[in-house]
């Protein structure tokens, strides 16, 4: 059946075909610019005061935390194991001492872990996200320029990264992730991920000698597929059984872009690829 | 007969011994966990503004001397860049998290006492000198002037008392009832600490300068010590317990508990306790009743003593930290309980070995090849092994985000696995390219896209090593190392080993 499907999609004309991801990638851009993601907490600043186990009910814990004049917002966060933890989010003005025993007197039996960020690290964390994303691409374009030494293709495999990350944002802000250090982390190791299967096709497509451009595809695809189903399945089990947040987060956006990546890859840079090579054989 | 020449290879013999040598690290050594695992609490502090390096070692070596007081063990201290020290506690409650956060906040409290009376504060200390050497009396010298207020009371105070011991104090406890054995308590009051016996002893010196009660524990009931108690801030229970907290804190007494630790002497363990400096012999010169306001204490010892010399440098810091060179704020806190640490753990654990299991599964179902799926889950393994072998030898500290970058670094190596097979089998199929110039063609092929892929990767994830002080560092780190480890030892030794059990059944 998937043949079948990348046969037809084999045959679309090159310039249909690089129209969907675009359209895509458009709709995430529009999305993220009536919606980002919210900044999390150690790049907004505020404290996070997490209980886990324990038998504290989300809304019981908000009412009692609001009764006593704490301006707070409480949410509980259900796992796939069934496991819940319960966060709660405040300014740094708070007193967090007070809030936690408050709650410990309430539910004796909860395990409680806090994060603090402080408005002056949570701008330097910025600062530094913003350096450090903006340089890692630069320095990926730049190498990905250095291997391949064509403009085209390689404007195209930067692309692909690019749109990657932008649809995991956009997912991210529709699914109500936020953007912390650690899922910046994600959108980074993107890069590498869809560099990956990109120069896989972009080398099988360019040096292919012994193959037709179809057949390149198609070779291209079936090890494409399986690098991507593999990477799925480890990342699947990393958001499965680990409930430590900072895990699931990088997981759940690396998913999300490794998603994108299998149109932007196969559809997007393979038409245009396509459309390269032909638009080669014609002259 | 194929087994032996796969055993002998250049490559693969290399991957046998990192293994050998990651296991036998990870055995010896054993692997640091971070904080977010075996729990704790890490603390971000930030300077005022940005300091130059001296300021920094300052800054950090006085927060060092301050938060030793507290009795915790295992306090790390680490300057990142210019403004920012990083305080990791390992295994806290939460109740010692918050007293070193306390800790922290709080200026540091210097006071210099004689004879109970305190007559210098912080604000006093004007200028602190260079410690250096002083041949001819045979001690470390640290010079140090005081406002010429301090010296007029300290003037009048030390007339005629040669001999007397002068107290530095750094935070000591404030209105607090110190319980403590028997033995200390007669330390505390012998002439250690007292030298010329018309001088107060030091509880009485303690009891009238801070209002700090020093009590000798004789099994007294808990409503004799909750008496004692009253008007103090807190109870410090010194080597003593069998149940006395829990009873203390049902009263809503605050507690706090000290304890000997391996290697200190029972005056260093006082000294420690009460933040006390010296105490430190009053010279001839400055009991004439003149005020002095360059003043100095001198610490006996060769100049080859450095245990002298460190002792003089610490008085150094202590007498600058009572107006620290520059305010330091808590900016960060993040408190991980030790028992979710381990729960944690145990279910990364959990999640690495499923997502082997899933990556064999996947690559089986794919080629319908045992021979591939064992090969490919087992270079993975050793991958991690040798990731966490070179942890060990470095003792990184591996948290959460370092383990979330091994898993992304099997990831990207399963990838190139499974392109170097394609490749290999890509050219079986066509039958005809079985000649070694087209496996090496296509090896070569496999090994561009290894290579450009894997210099994105690194690329990418250096500037996230370089430029975050956050705990994602580790994600970088492992990311890079697996990548690395991956192009060099690993993916070459796969692909030989593939070429051989790939070739052997046709």
């Amino acid at each position: 059946m998937l043949e079948n499907t990348l046969k037809k999609l084999a045959s679309v004309e090159p310039k249909k075909m690089i129209t969907y991801p675009l359209i895509i990638f458009l709709v995430s851009v529009l999305l993220l610019a009536v919606h980002f993601p919210n900044l999390g907490t150690d790049l907004k600043g505020g404290v996070v005061i997490t209980l886990h186990g324990g038998n504290a009910d989300s809304q019981e814990v908000e009412n009692l935390l609001k009764q006593q004049g704490f301006d707070v917002t409480v949410r509980e966060i259900k796992s796939i194991t069934g496991d819940t933890r319960i966060e709660i989010k405040a300014s740094t003005d708070v007193n967090v001492q007070k809030i936690i025993s408050i709650v410990k007197s309430k539910y004796p039996d909860v395990t409680i872990s806090q994060t603090q960020f402080g408005p002056s690290l949570s701008r330097t964390a910025q600062e530094q996200s913003l350096k450090a994303v903006s340089m890692a691409f630069i320095g990926m374009a730049v190498v990905v320029f250095l291997f391949f030494r064509i403009p085209l293709p390689s404007l195209t495999v930067i692309f692909s990264a690019f749109s990657d990350m932008v649809i995991a944002l956009a997912l991210m802000s529709v699914f109500g992730l936020e953007l912390t250090q650690a899922t910046i982390a994600a959108l980074l190791m993107l890069i590498g991920y869809s560099v990956d299967s990109n120069i896989l096709l972009t080398t099988k497509l360019l040096r292919r000698k012994e193959d037709t451009i179809e057949g390149a595809y198609f070779s291209a695809v079936s090890t494409g597929f399986t690098m991507s189903t593999t990477t799925l399945g480890a990342l699947a089990s990393l958001w499965v059984l680990s409930q430590a947040e900072v895990i699931d987060m990088i997981a759940t956006v690396l998913i999300f872009g490794l998603l994108a990546d299998f149109m932007n890859t196969w559809i997007l840079n393979a038409g245009v690829l396509r459309w390269y090579l032909q638009r080669g054989e014609k002259r | 007969m194929n087994l032996k020449k796969l055993l002998l290879n250049g490559r693969v013999l290399l991957l046998i011994l990192v293994i050998l040598i990651s296991i036998i690290t990870i055995a010896s050594q054993g692997i640091t966990y971070g904080l977010d695992i075996s729990g704790g609490v890490e603390i971000t502090t930030q300077l005022e503004r940005p300091v130059d390096q001296g300021t920094m070692e300052e800054v950090r070596t006085s927060l060092e001397t301050r938060l030793n007081t507290l009795g915790v063990k295992d306090i790390t201290l680490e300057p990142w860049g210019d403004q920012i020290i990083k305080i990791r506690v390992a295994n806290v409650t939460e109740e010692e998290a918050n007293s070193i956060i306390d800790t922290i906040n709080r200026q540091g409290v210097f006071y210099a006492e004689f004879n109970g009376v305190i007559f210098a504060t912080g604000a006093d200390i004007k200028r602190v000198d260079q410690v250096y050497y002083e041949p001819r009396e045979g001690a470390w010298i640290v010079p140090f002037s005081i406002s010429k207020e301090a010296a007029e009371k300290f003037a009048q105070l030390a007339l005629g008392k040669v001999g007397y011991p002068v107290d530095i104090f750094l935070d000591p406890p404030i209105d607090s009832l110190l319980i403590v054995p028997q033995e200390l308590y007669s330390l505390m009051s012998s002439s250690e600490f007292q030298f010329s016996s018309d001088a107060k002893t030091l509880p009485s010196r303690l009891k009238e300068a801070f209002n700090i009660d020093v009590v000798p524990y004789g099994n007294q009931s808990i409503e004799e010590i909750a008496k004692l108690a009253q008007g103090k801030e807190k109870v410090i229970l010194v080597e003593v317990n069998s149940g006395l907290e829990s009873q203390l804190k049902n009263l809503g007494i605050k507690v706090e508990e000290r304890e000997l630790r391996a290697g200190e002497t029972a005056d260093d363990f006082v000294r420690r306790i009460l933040g006390l400096y010296g105490p430190y012999r009053l010279q001839e010169g400055l009991t004439t009743g003149e005020p002095h306001t360059d003043l100095a204490i001198s610490i006996g010892g060769s100049k080859e003593d450095i245990t002298a010399m460190k002792q003089a440098q610490v008085v150094s810091v202590v007498l600058r930290s009572g107006s620290l060179p520059i305010k330091v704020f808590v900016e960060g806190v993040n408190y991980i309980p030790p028992t979710l640490g381990e729960q944690f753990k145990k279910q990364v654990l959990q999640a690495g070995l499923a997502a082997l299991f899933v990556v064999g599964l996947v690559v089986y179902l794919h080629y319908r090849k045992v021979k591939i799926a064992v090969p490919v889950v087992l270079t993975s393994l050793s991958e991690v092994v040798a990731i966490l072998g070179v942890a060990a030898l470095i003792k990184w500290n591996l948290d959460l985000p370092s383990i979330a970058g091994i898993i992304a670094a099997i990831g990207t190596g399963v990838d190139q696995q499974i392109v170097i097979t394609d490749e290999l089998l890509g050219g079986i199929k066509v039958g005809k390219i079985t000649k070694r110039s087209g496996i090496l063609k296509r090896m070569g092929r496999a090994f561009f896209v290894i290579w450009a892929s894997a210099t994105t990767t690194i690329v990418a994830m250096s500037f996230l090593f370089r430029f975050f002080v956050g705990g994602l560092r580790g994600f970088a780190f492992t990311t890079i190392l697996g990548v690395l480890i991956g192009i060099l030892i690993t993916r070459p030794a796969y692909a030989e080993i593939a070429k051989v059990l790939l070739s052997e059944k046709r």
